[in-house]
């Protein structure tokens, strides 16, 4: 089994997780990467996007994208609840940083993960890899994903469907329209 | 004009010393010349380039100050504020220049300065080879300040020589005996310096710019502050439309809530309004290519300007100095005639080229103009025939015909450039404009004259659209491109092939292009006759986009949708609307096109 998952060595990995439910499997998130966690609002869809982009909300100005997670990983969709929320994550990508809204059933609670409640991604022998999977924390109440935000919504996925055609008018910062 | 060499050479830099303000009072004190063998010491520059850059900032300024009032004085030599204006401004170059030990800058504003003097003191008088002399040492100027910025952002380059020929000029035009300035002076009517000093009108604007008080704020923060202010009249109309206000109308809470809705739409327009900049600055610029032109080209032109003060987006003040540039060259080059064939049409062998701006409904209207030979229809539409281009029995307005002059390629044959003169790359000019959301329209009069006629938005950070809904969506559809809307009667509607659905709207039949479909939404209406068609106009073509229902006109405030999506087909941005819900901003002819891309993945 390789030391090195996703780039990010097994010490480093260590950290702080925000961890959050997709129906019965739990989740977690660098606890440095998360902006924020809101709640569940309605998204304006935008065309020609893969299947789990849900749309764009606003955040307080800004416009964000928003995945939903049940989509990305195949899981069958749920109801909303009133604990279904949208946790604002930071992906750095193209040399800035860029702000994601992804859809979760709940957000748990912050935890601290030491190296050694790490283990590597185990190997399912079908060939199949989850590369966004950062590693597996063992804890007393079963086992949590750890997710590298980063690989999870890469960058030049969300935005590979576009075909290089729009209006493009030079906005105020040059990226403005795009 | 450019007389400047571009050869590397050496300048020395040392580390800073006292800093010594530069009043504009002193006289000048001697300034050895530079020694020889001089080396370019990049270490010290570490602490040095934030003072580099201030420099660099401040220096543009005075350029600018300078290029603006030699001008005035150009036409009006005796105007004593402006030759203190264009004085100062080399001085101070010179005490920031000497400051920062940058040599040869100061040597050429310290050999400037001294015939600055000269002038200022009555000892020497304006004439066209002085301003040529000191536009060429701006020149100068402006060079070695990009070379300066490159040194600042750590690039490799070389502190940029004083050609000693410019300062071989600078010092001779000194010792022009002022007898013979007048056979220096071209046959300019103002540059007899026996003229009265006379008071000059636009004398009282340049001290208005040098005094005015300004806070250099980085774009960022302010781009940071609009976008804020946009979400606080959200927030603020959110709270006003409350429902558990309603039952308290006259009440106290109402009250102070209304007295919050005027400031915050107080602090909007503040805030967008120091987006905005005068246009003034752009035309300064274009003044002095067209003096610089007009010498070129042999003709005499009269280069008027008007509403300098007319304010919009910096952005499009920006994006306009290309476009603006290229119409002058255009009308210097081809639309004004030669001075001989000006008199034998018996007009003032002096053209008049001029650049006004001005608010009209909304929008600021830039007139490019000239009183030269106009756009001969004839000839164009001859050219026009022969490329195919149109057909020769059908009637064309006026307009149609002009319009023609934008037609990629059509202008670039040598056989209608000389004749009607405009168009070298007209197209690229129509494009740049319409990238900037605006219009451009042509008025000519064949013998006197064209007009140009640039509509351009305040800003590009507000567009005013039409909020559409289409099913649970919003959408906004930028007014520009609305001509009207309809339900169409049912029998109207036509289809062919069963899908391809069109209307009949007056004597036109549109082809009909639901949103829905495009963007892969469920509609509410399938029926068009309960839906709204929008009548659409982008790159010339009309058509009709179906949407549920019109909810209102609003100003929205542009948001990118960010890297992660890119460029969408028919979508040219997002906006937050008054319930703080995001629409997206339709760019129509991406809708129109939409079909030659990937189908929409999702269909609920």
């Amino acid at each position: 089994m390789a030391a090195v998952v996703s780039g990010v060595s097994v010490a480093e990995r260590a950290g702080k997780y925000l961890t959050f439910e997709l129906g019965s499997e739990v989740y977690g998130l660098p606890v440095l990467r998360v902006r924020e966690v809101i709640g569940i609002q309605v998204a304006a869809k935008v065309p020609h996007a893969p299947m789990h982009v849900k749309g764009v909300i606003n955040l307080r100005g800004k416009v964000i994208p928003i995945v939903d997670l049940r989509m990305k990983f195949g899981l069958p969709t749920a109801e909303e609840t009133d604990r279904t929320c949208i946790i604002v994550m930071q992906l750095s990508g193209r040399g800035t940083t860029i702000l994601v809204g992804a859809v979760v059933d709940r957000v748990s609670e912050v935890t601290s993960l030491a190296a050694a409640d790490i283990e590597d991604t185990p190997d399912f022998g079908d060939g199949s890899t989850l590369p966004y999977v950062l590693g597996i924390a063992k804890t007393r109440d079963g086992v949590r994903i750890l997710i590298d935000p980063d690989c999870l919504f890469d960058v030049c996925e969300l935005g590979n469907f576009h075909s290089g055609h729009g209006m493009s008018a030079p906005g105020h910062d040059g990226s403005d329209l795009s | 004009m450019n007389l400047l060499t571009e050869e590397p050479a050496k300048t020395k830099r040392r580390s800073s010393k006292s800093r010594k303000p530069a009043e504009p009072a002193k006289p000048a004190p001697a300034i050895l010349p530079p020694p020889s063998g001089m080396s370019f010491a990049a270490t010290s520059l570490g602490q040095e380039t934030d003072l580099l850059t201030d420099f660099s900032v401040e220096a543009r300024e005075h350029i600018a100050t300078i290029e603006n009032s030699v001008l005035i004085l150009e036409r009006d030599p005796q105007n004593t504020e402006a030759i203190h204006s264009v004085f100062r401004a080399f001085h101070s170059i010179k005490g920031l220049a000497g400051f920062l030990d940058l040599d040869q800058i100061q040597l050429l504003t310290h050999e400037v300065e001294t015939v600055l003097d000269a002038v200022r003191n009555g000892r020497l008088a304006v004439s066209s080879a002085l301003v040529d002399v000191v536009l060429q040492s701006v020149d100068y100027l402006s060079q070695a300040l990009v070379k300066l910025d490159a040194v600042v952002r750590g690039e490799p380059s070389v502190p940029l020589p004083v050609d000693p020929s410019l300062l071989e000029k600078v010092k001779s035009i000194q010792n022009v005996p002022e007898a013979a300035e007048e056979s220096v002076a071209p046959p300019e009517p103002s540059a007899a310096p026996a003229a009265p000093a006379a008071p000059a009108e636009s004398a009282p604007r340049v001290t208005g710019r040098v005094e005015a008080a300004r806070v250099k704020v980085d774009t960022q923060k302010l781009d940071a502050l609009v976008e804020m202010v946009g979400e606080l009249v959200v927030a603020q109309s959110l709270l006003r439309h409350d429902e558990r206000l309603k039952s308290d109308v006259n009440g106290p809470i109402a009250h102070k809530v209304s007295q919050m809705a005027r400031i915050t739409s107080e602090v909007q327009q503040i805030t967008m309004s120091m987006r905005m900049v005068p246009i003034g600055q752009l035309f300064q610029k274009t003044a002095r290519l067209a003096r610089d032109l007009a010498r070129k080209s042999g003709k005499t032109v009269d280069f008027i300007t008007s509403g300098e003060d007319t304010e919009l987006d910096r952005n499009i003040v920006e994006e306009l100095g290309d476009p603006l540039v290229h119409m002058i060259r255009n009308s210097i080059d081809h639309g004004l005639e030669s001075p001989e064939d000006r008199v034998k049409a018996g007009k003032n062998p002096t053209g008049k080229i001029g650049l006004k701006a001005s608010h009209q409904a909304g929008m600021i209207v830039v007139e490019v103009f000239d009183d030269g030979r106009g756009l001969d229809t004839k000839k164009i539409r001859a050219r026009a025939i022969d490329r195919a281009l149109i057909s020769e029995d059908a009637e064309y307005s006026e307009e149609d015909i002009y319009n023609l002059i934008f037609v990629p390629g059509f202008s670039t044959a040598s056989q209608v450039t000389d004749v009607s003169g405009r168009g070298v790359g007209m197209d690229v000019v129509k494009r740049h404009i319409e990238r900037l959301r605006g219009r451009i329209e042509i008025r000519s009069v064949l013998g006197q004259g064209t007009t140009f006629l640039l509509k351009l938005p305040l800003t590009l950070a507000i567009i005013d659209g039409l909020i559409v809904g289409v099913g649970s969506g919003r959408y906004v559809v930028p007014i520009v491109a609305v001509k009207e809307m309809f339900r169409p009667p049912s029998d109207t509607v036509h289809s062919a092939e069963g899908s391809r659905e069109m209307v009949r709207l007056r004597d036109r039949v549109l082809p009909v292009v639901r949103l829905s479909e495009r963007f892969g939404v469920e509609a509410t209406h399938r029926e068009l006759h309960d839906s709204l068609l929008i009548v659409t106009e982008t790159e010339n073509r009309q058509f009709c986009l179906v949407v549920d229902e019109l909810i209102g006109r609003q100003e929205v405030v542009i948001k990118s949708l960010g890297e992660v999506f890119g460029n969408i087909p028919g979508v040219a941005g997002g906006a937050i609307l008054g319930d703080g819900r995001v629409g997206l901003i339709l760019d129509p002819a991406g809708v129109f096109q939409a079909d030659a891309k990937e189908p929409a993945l999702h269909n609920a």
